[in-house]
């Protein structure tokens, strides 16, 4: 291969990369405060929990490159460019931590509960000194799926002006360029495994605390 | 008049709870003074758990009314009352996240005692229980065995100078052996502390040994209250069912019972 378009390619993979990395990082950011406060809100309010988790799960079964095109045309949130793509995301990344919140939270045993609320706890201090604790390994396996979906899906936010690395795979397919292809899905599987990694290196960590 | 001076220490005065239509307690009446133990003695559904919950707001009665020194409950602010009333359960409940020290100490730390202070109480209440020898303090609930877990959570009850303790089962679950050390370690600490407790068994065999005074309850209806010797004689349904569980031996020993 020519070593100047090798330069290019590289600059590109790098850039992307970099893209990439903010909207997977700045989506799933937002999507670990809503999910999160989504799901405590859950635990207290049996009418919070339903309807988070119902238009969480509708959310999920949209495919992605039709959620994309839906909100094209919807104003303020809509468009082209990387705002739409990081709201799109943002929704898909929801249902797992929203999920996982609920379910760590609702898991804590039984009695532990009730001794810390005997004990004359506030709900605060329940949440904060029991119930998040318990449950954050169970959040963390949330925030773990939803990363690493979230790194994939982030590549087809390349059709509505997203960026990222999915701007070189959509390129290569359509020039049938190899590298290119390449070029974008390797470092995107890449990106997947390391925060896979980093995850389960966290999940792990807080379990043994 | 004051109605305070009508009042034991702790009074249920005609307390009765519903809930979703059924009546689990009904115009239950009691008292109970410092240093006194009363068992709350029935078969399971009874009622004795709901009372005992209703002490410590965990449950809201659907009428009548609970006094503790001289104040109606439903008037003190729950959180305030329960920080004031040890509560020790068949199935430990401690915090599997903190040690052993921090579990005890936690009473003290809501009430943000000074770090130094919660230091002293907590070791102070690990020697009490018989907990302070192997360095246990630092180690995870999980690594203990039941009878220690059951240590903890009593010293955790004690912490904060409770006005009252209330106990569900607390020695269910644990082997006979066990549950005689933990008994008598009670005594000792009521002789200690000359607290009130109100301690809910269906063991009739603990009920005569712990209690002071026992109270039947048959359907949430108290069938009597009577110290454990008269409780040899009683002639109820329920105190009969539960007479009719001893060797016949042990029941006309007087003392074979009660040291």
């Amino acid at each position: 291969m020519d070593p100047t378009v090798l330069r290019v390619l590289l600059n590109d993979i790098a850039e992307l990369t970099g893209e990439h990395i903010v909207l997977v990082a700045v989506s799933c950011g937002i999507a670990i405060i809503i999910g999160i406060g989504c799901g405590i809100a859950g635990t207290r309010h049996p009418a919070v929990r339903r309807v988070s988790v119902a238009v969480a799960s509708v959310l999920q079964t949209i495919p992605s490159v039709a959620l994309f095109g839906f909100l094209l045309p919807i104003p303020l949130i809509g468009g082209i460019g990387k705002h739409t793509a990081i709201f799109c995301l943002v929704l898909y990344s929801l249902l797992p931590i929203l999920r996982n919140t609920i379910v760590g939270i609702v898991g804590v045993d039984r009695p532990v509960r009730e001794a810390a609320i005997a004990m004359g706890m506030t709900d605060t201090q329940l949440l904060r000194m029991v119930e998040l604790p318990l449950a954050a390994p169970t959040i963390i396996a949330g925030i773990r799926i939803a990363l690493v979906t979230n790194i994939g899906t982030a590549v087809i936010a390349a059709i509505i002006g997203g960026g990222g690395l999915g701007v070189l795979i959509f390129r290569g397919v359509a020039s049938v360029n190899t590298m290119e292809i390449l070029g974008g899905a390797i470092p995107a599987a890449g990106l997947a495994l390391l925060a896979d990694a980093g995850m389960s290196w966290l999940e792990r960590r807080i379990k043994i605390r | 008049m004051d109605q305070g001076q009508l009042l034991s220490y702790l009074s249920f005065r005609s307390v009765e709870f519903v809930r979703e239509g059924r009546r689990i307690l009904d115009g239950v009446t009691f008292g109970v003074e410092r240093g006194e133990t009363l068992v709350l003695l029935g078969r399971s559904g009874s009622g004795k758990t709901t009372a005992l919950r209703l002490i410590n707001r965990m449950l809201q009665s659907t009428g009548g009314s609970i006094w503790l020194d001289g104040q109606d409950i439903s008037r003190m602010d729950p959180i305030q009352l329960r920080r004031s009333i040890g509560y020790v359960i068949q199935d430990f409940g401690l915090l599997p996240h903190w040690t052993v020290e921090e579990n005890v100490s936690l009473v003290p730390r809501l009430q943000a005692w000074p770090t130094e202070k919660q230091r002293r109480r907590t070791q102070e209440l690990l020697e009490q229980v018989g907990l302070s020898s192997e360095n246990l303090g630092l180690r995870s609930p999980h690594e203990l065995s039941g009878g220690q877990k059951q240590r903890v959570a009593v010293a955790r009850a004690l912490a904060a100078d409770p006005k009252l303790l209330l106990f569900d089962e607390p020695f269910g679950a644990l082997d006979p052996v066990t549950r005689h050390e933990m008994q008598q370690q009670f005594l000792d600490l009521r002789r200690k502390y000359n607290l009130a407790s109100v301690f809910v068994t269906h063991d009739l065999l603990e009920a005569l040994l712990i209690g002071t005074r026992i109270a039947v309850l048959n359907a949430g209806k108290v069938e009597a209250i009577v110290t454990p010797d008269e409780f040899r004689h009683l002639d109820t349904p329920v105190a009969r069912s539960f007479l009719e569980t001893l060797p016949p031996a042990l029941i006309n020993q007087q003392d074979a019972v009660r040291p």
